[in-house]
């Protein structure tokens, strides 16, 4: 036998290999990445976590997450900014997460409403608008996320609250095992009320400082 | 003795050669581009998606937005990327197995068609990602993963996948024929 007849298949062989994952077109996955404001947020929160507030307020002052404050000073409680800022200085650490924490309640609550506003206008199909609360309830998650273990120590009820309603949201937008979704708009719109009733009663009670003497 | 029969390698046509170095050589200006020109690119896909946003399912929401603007921007990107490497890859698989194929198969007529084969799909399959690429921006994710399947993944894959197991049996029979000789 010749070497020719003896390399020929090993170099189809692997040929075969190699080529065949390439054949199956794949066209590589997404990992969701934190945006400006999250990517803030985690900076502050480990340098508060290390307790190196110098570099929290640093990075607080130069960031995207205070103009985020200011941005969106209309719907947040008065002071909110400055009292972050004020902790910051101070060394406050407790008091820095529950300013953060209200902060980020604010924008998944604004959220929330948002998303069924939409959800609620009649000129959208049910697919569309369905579709709308799928990408709204992901922003929501994204941001609600990044506190509820500090919203979980300071009101439980509410945590609980918030993932019960968020659960029940997503049944209206990923499809059941071995189903499709029920295209029910109109369903998905409670459990959006409900996490923007919930966190509007949390930054309502969370909003005044606890009294650490008493 | 037959062509096929002789102990030496070899060469595929010409035009099958050139075929697979311009396929490289389209890979390596595609890489070259990428780098060079990655934010003209970047702001090409963007301004594309913001301009259809009904496409994109974009709901006027920054915080929603963004991820969806994301995504698509990762997937364009990746898009160049898999064409780069594609080309560059089956460029010489293009070279490598034309060559198996010129050197193994005695029937003329069968070793031209396996040869166009293996040439067409290796040469056309990373066009698909260029393809898909382009579209994004105007056809959203799906859609244009969609459209490059069917122009171009699936005809000139299937040309690829079945030459290659054409030439598998090819080799297969000519070995049983020369254990039998």
């Amino acid at each position: 036998m010749t070497g020719r007849v003896i390399v020929a298949p090993a170099v189809l062989a692997a040929f075969v290999a190699v080529g065949a994952p390439a054949l199956a077109h794949h066209v590589g996955a997404y990992v969701p990445k934190d945006n400006a404001v999250t990517t803030n947020f985690k900076q502050v929160k480990f340098s508060v976590q290390a307790r190196k507030f110098d570099v929290a307020l640093r990075l607080f002052e130069t960031g995207t997450l205070r103009a985020e404050m200011r941005a969106h000073a209309a719907t947040l409680p008065p002071g909110l900014e400055d009292g972050t800022r004020a902790a910051l200085a101070a060394g406050d650490g407790p008091e820095v997460e529950r300013r953060l924490m209200i902060f980020f309640a604010a924008l998944s609550r604004d959220l929330a409403l948002e998303a069924d506003r939409r959800i609620a206008r009649p000129d959208a199909t049910a697919d569309a608008r369905v579709d709308t609360g799928k990408k709204f309830l992901e922003a929501i998650w994204r941001y609600y996320n990044l506190v509820d273990f500090a919203v979980a120590t300071r009101d439980n009820k509410a945590s609980v609250a918030v993932r019960l309603a968020f659960d029940d949201a997503e049944t209206y937008v990923k499809p059941a095992t071995g189903g499709t979704a029920p295209v029910d708009p109109v369903g998905l719109r409670k459990p959006l009320q409900r996490i923007a009733q919930v966190l509007s009663t949390l930054i309502e009670s969370s909003s005044t400082p606890p009294r650490r003497n008493s | 003795m037959t062509e096929a029969d002789s102990a030496t390698w070899r060469v595929p046509p010409r035009w099958v050669l050139l075929v697979a170095v311009l396929s490289i050589v389209a890979a390596e200006v595609g890489g070259g581009s990428m780098a060079r020109f990655k934010v003209e690119l970047t702001r090409w896909a963007r301004d594309g998606m913001l301009a259809r946003p009904s496409v994109h399912g974009l709901v006027g929401v920054r915080d929603v937005d963004e991820r969806i603007l994301d995504e698509a921007l990762v997937k364009f990107d990746a898009g160049l990327r898999l064409f780069h490497m594609h080309a560059e890859g089956m460029g010489l698989v293009i070279i490598a197995t034309s060559m198996v194929a010129a050197t193994v198969i005695p029937n003329a007529a069968a070793r031209r068609t396996i040869i166009a084969l293996l040439t067409a799909g290796g040469a056309g399959y990373p066009v698909g990602y260029l393809v898909w690429s382009a579209l994004i921006p105007s056809h959203g994710l799906e859609r244009s993963k969609t459209i490059a399947e069917w122009l171009v993944w699936v005809p000139f894959g299937t040309a690829t996948i079945v030459a290659l197991w054409c030439l598998a049996g090819f080799v297969a029979w000519a070995m049983i024929s020369r254990r039998r000789a």
